[in-house]
């Protein structure tokens, strides 16, 4: 039996890893390179209904905690990327989550019932991009309220497809978003998205680097940021999260499973340690796993909500 | 696990020179806060306008050399920077030449600049190689006098400098002269496309430096990944060889934009 198997809304991983959204997902070739690096599951970068070319450059810029971004929702629209997914599908087994935004839960919906019908893995609702406040307002995940509407809207659209939401660290409430989100019909939350946004300036000029000015902070700066949200949100609810942010080791990923996650996103850790990142943590994890007498992860999901003395 | 390069992150710095070659072409230099091999490239940022990738022209006496050519609203900017106007400069980025064995050095247009810092590389080696380029017209030739030095062989399509012919049929002949262990080649894909062919008909190495959309430098936002392989060309390449080469499905064929959809086919 393989240890890192685990189980996400009756989706069967070969290993917890998921390649988080925004990063290498945009070309059926980049998500098939990241799964035959060692994704259990990979990742589309967020599509939505027409084509955009996101934010002008500087768009993704590395700083010593991490990276900074606003690459701002650059994709080529559903429909082109339906004929990603399905080249994908033609040339790879690894489980396929599509990540979708758009700007209001009439539109979610509309957009889930097209991607739905390409019959992925499972469809991640992106309320959370942080860069973008200029043109879409405030993210859906900062109201709990907002976060069920788009939920039932998707799930009504999506047929038998798995819904998760990709929530934000930042919100009036994690464990009220969760909550609201798994009564309207989420099968899984995604936390965190990138936290924000943050501002890098050059001092040379004293002007912002990104050309959006703001950009999602990630990378290892955010991991305890993800760490606690989890934690929260595994004390709320039982629906299966996947855990994401900041991840670049096995003990990071560890750290987020004992907090309660059935699965990882990794994503900015490509930067660092390039796709091979995603089987350094995989041999990670089953080193860890063997040393300490464990059969599978499931015996160490969720260990930090233990109270009491050891 | 790397450690993330300081170099990477955005730092502006000024312009210690600007060198004129003509008003459309120009290089500028820079004090070297970083290492570059030939063939890598930095991202080069005009505050408020853009930020594109450049390939290194040179390093040398502890200045890095970067040469445009006046084609769109950031290069056109960029010949109205003068010496003391700050820019962001970060790198290294990417995989470079690697060089080995008696090399065939092909560029075309502005694939020529990073080679100019490729072929002083080999010098210092004492690596032994030839050189043809190719170009438009004599006046868009770039480094004319510098790879003269190395006897280098010109070609133009209006026979201005040099040959009237492609440069590709300038290293088709050099190859059934002499003999080589690889080619190099920048330029525009079409003759990079050439250039495989030839090193696959003659047994040869070839190291090709590629060109796509690129937006992050650093292998992460996706937009630059080639189809076959799904290799990034800011990290993986922009140099690829051959057998990377092989797995590169849209090599000869129309790339992806800003949106990463496929661009339709030239008509």
């Amino acid at each position: 039996m393989n240890p890192l198997a685990v189980q996400i809304a009756g989706i069967a991983l070969e290993s917890p890893l998921v390649l988080a959204s925004g990063v290498l997902g945009t070309t059926a070739s980049s998500l098939r390179r990241v799964a035959r690096a060692g994704a259990g599951a990979v990742t589309t970068k967020s599509c939505g209904r027409t084509a955009r070319p996101g934010h002008p450059a500087p768009c993704v810029l590395p700083w010593p905690g991490g990276l900074i971004n606003a690459v701002g929702l650059s994709n080529p629209g559903v429909e082109a990327e339906l004929e990603e997914l399905a080249e994908y599908r033609r040339t790879c087994a690894a489980p396929l989550f599509v990540s979708i935004f758009a700007d209001s839960p009439d539109e979610f919906g509309r957009l889930a019932r097209r991607v739905a019908e390409a019959q992925p893995d499972l469809i991640e609702v992106n309320v959370s991009c942080p860069n973008v406040e200029s043109e879409f307002g405030a993210p859906f995940a900062a109201d709990p309220e907002a976060c069920g509407r788009v939920t039932r809207a998707v799930k009504e659209n999506a047929g038998a497809v798995p819904v998760s939401i990709k929530l934000s660290a930042q919100c009036a409430s994690l464990a009220r978003t969760a909550v609201i989100c798994r009564q309207s019909g989420a099968d899984a939350l995604t936390a965190i998205n990138t936290v924000g946004p943050g501002m890098w300036i050059d001092v040379g000029t004293g002007r912002p680097a990104l050309a959006n000015k703001v950009g999602g902070v990630s990378g290892p700066a955010i991991l305890p940021i993800a760490v606690r949200a989890v934690y929260e949100i595994r004390k709320a609810v039982d629906l299966p999260i996947i855990g994401t942010g900041g991840v670049s080791c096995a003990e990071d990923a560890l750290q987020l499973i004992m907090a309660g996650a059935d699965a990882v996103g990794v994503g900015s850790a490509v930067y660092a340690g390039g796709v091979e990142v995603f089987g350094e943590i995989n041999r990670g994890l089953s080193a860890f796993l063997k040393e300490r007498g464990f059969d599978s992860l499931a015996q160490v999901k969720g260990l930090a909500q233990r109270e009491g003395r050891a | 696990m790397n450690s993330i390069l300081p170099s990477r992150a955005m730092r502006s710095l000024p312009i210690k020179q600007v060198v004129t070659h003509s008003p459309e072409l120009k290089s500028f230099l820079f004090e070297q806060t970083f290492e570059a091999e030939p063939g890598q490239f930095v991202m080069l940022w005009i505050p408020g306008l853009d930020e594109k990738p450049f390939s290194v022209s040179d390093v040398r006496d502890g200045w890095i050399e970067i040469t445009a050519k006046a084609v769109g609203p950031f290069s056109r900017a960029l010949m109205e920077c003068q010496a003391g106007d700050r820019l962001g400069l970060r790198g290294p980025f990417g995989r470079g030449f690697r060089p080995r064995g008696r090399g065939l050095v092909v560029g075309g247009g502005m694939g020529i600049a990073p080679l100019r810092y490729l072929v002083h590389w080999l010098e210092r080696d004492r690596a032994p190689f030839r050189v043809a380029l190719g170009a438009r017209t004599a006046a868009e030739m770039m480094f004319v006098g510098d790879f003269s030095r190395y006897g280098a062989e010109f070609a133009t399509d209006d026979g201005t400098l040099g040959r009237q012919c492609l440069v590709t049929g300038l290293a088709a002949r050099l190859c059934a002269d002499e003999s080589f262990d690889v080619i190099y080649g920048c330029g525009p894909e079409p003759m990079l496309v050439a250039l495989k062919k030839l090193a696959d008909e003659r047994g040869l190495d070839c190291q090709l430096s590629l060109e796509r959309h690129m937006k992050c430098g650093i292998g992460v936002c996706g937009s630059c990944c080639v189809d076959g392989s799904g290799l990034c060309i800011c990290r993986e390449g922009p140099v690829l060889d051959k057998a990377e080469l092989d797995q590169v499905a849209d090599f000869g064929l129309p790339h992806r934009d800003a949106t990463g959809a496929r661009k339709p086919p030239r008509t």
